[in-house]
């Protein structure tokens, strides 16, 4: 048991052990100055670097899967996988980890002793997010998930006393976990109608379908429709959306950036580890369900995005139409991964970049938001009222910006799989989305008369210009990043 | 009533099967038996004991001091932190008892060391969990 | 009578059922937060019915998780609910409406 063992499990070892030591460090070195928000720093960047060990480890062997287990343990059932997909899933979500952490600098400084807690429950819970993406068993998606999720219920209802934040805990709260024990009962049935909790290894998902005749179609198909349907609800597909302009508008600003990008990053890795890694041969059930509900997405979001006078609410249903965009890519079925991490890579940076800014103009603990607080921002600061122009413009699917990239390649592959209606409907919702993205835009450089000058602190000065550089840079040469997804499949 | 698991006409079987339902005769017989007891010894003390109802026995027995205040009573909300902190680490005791029935075979295919630093490994999580409460004065009661 | 595994999925589905209705309907915090603890016993029963009807471990050991993870669940949970009801005094989730639009 050397370093080949310990690489596969080392993203989520490195956050783990950095979590434990922020919080012991906190209570029994008990510094008034926050030191453990280096730490938390220093704990992603290891994190994104094992990450890109096993990404070399992987491309090394020729594209082979790992396992942390010795081979006996195999035989069962493997745990945790290592390859080219969960690689790239481990140098996004650190990079994204490091960025939301600079991001939600500020917040850390207010809140002093108590953000210890807030650093580490962010390491943890970027911890389950990979563990979504790097394993072949459905349970221990769904205990990643769950990691994930509960840390991200606690991070939203932070600000102690704050009616919005308490209120934004309890609703995520509630309906996320019901969205999780939807998740589950689908893998139980799952389980069911396979006899198999693992998409790899001995007795498994791909083993049933490559020589069984499906007995129980009707519970095979229960157990797909309601982990999509959990998953779904984790994305804020529509119709499961309802609980997101709520719950990110409640939540501290600083928290929502990881907390909205990052269960997108981990939720789609899952699917696509799910339904394109272990049931892509009922590709003709479960392609259509995806195709509906993200064309509904699309439609729901952009149209509700338009009638937004806040801009944290104005992002949450952006995010709505966003996760469209994304499902659409899976219609394509292996075709459509490497386009969904381009697509999912580039939005995260941005949304966390938004709402950073968002803190920046707001405060970090604030819950209110509204998009007239944005107006003449250029002139206040041109800095940040450029930097959020970008980020929008981004978002908006504007030529040369990394969103129009995505884009292309989304709708690329939905036509090709045959679903011409979702592109021309996808084509429509981006054209009217581009309505609400530019009133934003219009509103930053809207002359202002009060003018006052705005201060910005360097790390969040930081974390936003990274993501805008990302969306800057990819959508200019999107080919770097285009050429290193294609080896990132769940294979 | 009968499924396909219990013949009828074979008479061997239904031997077996009244041998099953003798078991739970000795079942019976000591809830009968305990009952019996129990009731007796009410029902003698019912029957000698002298009586004298009233004053001071119908009052709430609390060590020998006289009770003061109801009986119903609101228990503090610290309270809820220990159960919540009590509930977490009894049911992460869950864990131990599958590994602790497997330990036997991890050890005969080499690995029983493996094994147990694993478990090590998850009981120092927790061990530092319990020191981030005591440090925290979680477990105080001020 | 024989009680065969189908009985267990199909009870398994009708507590799930009762969860959902519960969460779905009912504007108590806490009636809504034992509803989802509801469904999650009902997957369990799933899994430990399913495990025994095709001789699998796996089922069993997937419920031990379950049960840890729904644990954990309420700790956070019932910590959120007192947080809200020491705000509202009320944990009736129709008077969550701070935010709207």
């Amino acid at each position: 048991m050397g370093n080949a063992a310990l690489l596969p499990v080392a993203f989520e070892v490195i956050l783990i052990a950095g979590a434990l030591l922020v919080l012991m460090v906190a209570v029994i070195a008990d510094r008034r100055r926050s030191v453990w928000a280096p730490i938390a720093g220093v704990a992603y960047l290891a994190a994104a670097a094992a990450g890109i060990l096993q990404w070399r480890a992987v491309a090394e062997s020729g594209g082979d899967l790992y396992f942390s287990t010795p081979d006996i343990v195999i035989v069962r059932s493997p745990m945790v996988v290592m390859d080219g997909f969960s690689a790239f899933a481990a140098i996004l979500l650190g990079l994204l980890g490091f960025v939301a952490l600079l991001g939600s600098w500020d917040l850390v400084v207010r809140l002093g002793k108590r953000s210890a807690e807030f650093v580490a429950l962010g390491l943890l819970a970027v911890a389950g997010l990979h563990m979504m993406a790097a394993t072949p068993n459905l349970i221990v998606i769904f205990i990643g998930l769950e990691t994930a999720s509960i840390s991200f219920y606690i991070l939203a209802g932070f600000i102690r006393g704050s009616r919005a934040s308490d209120e934004s805990a309890l609703k995520y709260f509630l309906l996320g976990s019901l969205a999780s024990a939807m998740f589950l009962y689908g893998i139980a049935l799952t389980f069911a109608a396979t006899g198999s909790l693992t998409i790899y290894g001995a007795n498994s998902i791909r083993d049933f379908f490559s020589v069984a005749i499906i007995t129980e179609p009707g519970i095979l198909l229960a157990g797909l429709a309601l982990m999509l349907a959990g998953l779904f609800f984790k994305v804020s597909a529509a119709p499961f959306h309802q609980w997101a302009p709520d719950v990110y508008q409640g939540a501290p600003s600083a928290a929502v950036g990881l907390m909205a990008a990052g269960i997108k990053v981990a939720a789609f890795a899952a699917l696509a580890r799910i339904f394109i890694g272990g049931f892509i041969s009922q590709i003709d059930a479960w392609a259509p369900i995806i195709g509906v509900v993200a064309a509904l997405s699309m439609v729901v979001g952009t149209t509700m995005a338009l009638v937004q006078t806040d801009l944290k609410r104005l992002l949450a249903y952006s995010g709505v139409a966003h996760s469209g965009y994304l499902l659409a890519t899976f219609v394509g079925g292996v075709e459509g991964v490497p386009p969904m991490w381009f697509y999912v890579s580039t939005y995260a940076f941005m949304v966390v970049g938004a709402f950073t800014i968002v803190s920046v103009v707001n405060g970090p603990a604030a819950h209110a938001a509204p998009i007239s607080s944005f107006k003449g921002l250029a002139k206040r600061s041109p800095e940040m009222g450029w930097l959020l122009a970008i980020i929008m413009f981004g978002l908006s699917g504007m030529p040369f910006f990394a969103g129009f990239v995505g884009k292309v390649f989304a709708f690329v592959v939905a036509g090709e799989a045959g679903f011409l209606w979702l592109v021309v409907i996808g084509t429509l919702a981006t054209v009217v989305g581009l309505a609400f993205y530019l009133k934003v835009v219009a509103t930053i450089f809207a002359p202002d008369e009060s003018g006052e000058g705005l201060e910005a602190s360097t790390s969040a000065r930081i974390a936003i210009a990274i993501s805008a550089t990302v969306t800057v840079v990819f959508g200019i040469v999107p080919w770097p990043l285009l050429e290193v997804v294609r080896d990132a499949l769940p294979i | 009533m009968a499924g396909t698991n219990a013949p009828i006409e074979c008479k061997g079987s239904i031997l077996v099967l009244n041998q099953y339902y003798d078991d739970y005769i000795t079942v019976a017989a000591f809830m009968i038996m305990g009952f019996v007891l129990v009731g007796a010894a009410v029902m003698m003390s019912r029957a000698i004991a002298p009586r004298a109802p009233g004053g001071l026995k119908d009052v709430a027995y609390e060590s020998g001091i006289e009770p003061i205040g109801e009986g119903w009573n609101q228990s503090h909300i610290r309270y809820y932190i220990f159960a919540l902190l009590f509930l977490i680490f009894a049911v992460e005791a869950i864990f131990l008892f599958p590994w602790a029935l497997q330990l036997e075979y991890f050890d005969s295919i080499g690995m029983g060391v493996f094994a147990l630093v694993e478990m090590l490994v998850f009981l120092v999580i927790l061990f530092l969990g319990l020191i981030y409460a005591i440090r925290k004065g979680v477990l105080k009661w001020e | 009578m024989i009680v065969t595994t189908t009985w267990f999925l199909l009870l398994a589905a009708a507590l799930f059922s009762i969860g959902v209705a519960g969460v779905l309907i009912r504007r108590n915090a806490l009636v809504m937060f034992m509803s989802i603890e509801l469904m999650l016993n009902a997957v369990n029963l799933t899994f430990v019915a399913v495990s025994r009807e095709l001789g699998l471990i796996e089922g069993q050991v997937a419920a031990l998780f379950v049960m840890v993870v729904a644990a954990t669940e309420v700790t956070v949970g019932l910590a959120i609910v007192v947080a809200v009801f020491r705000t509202r005094a009320s944990a009736n989730v129709d008077e969550l409406a701070e935010m709207k639009g």
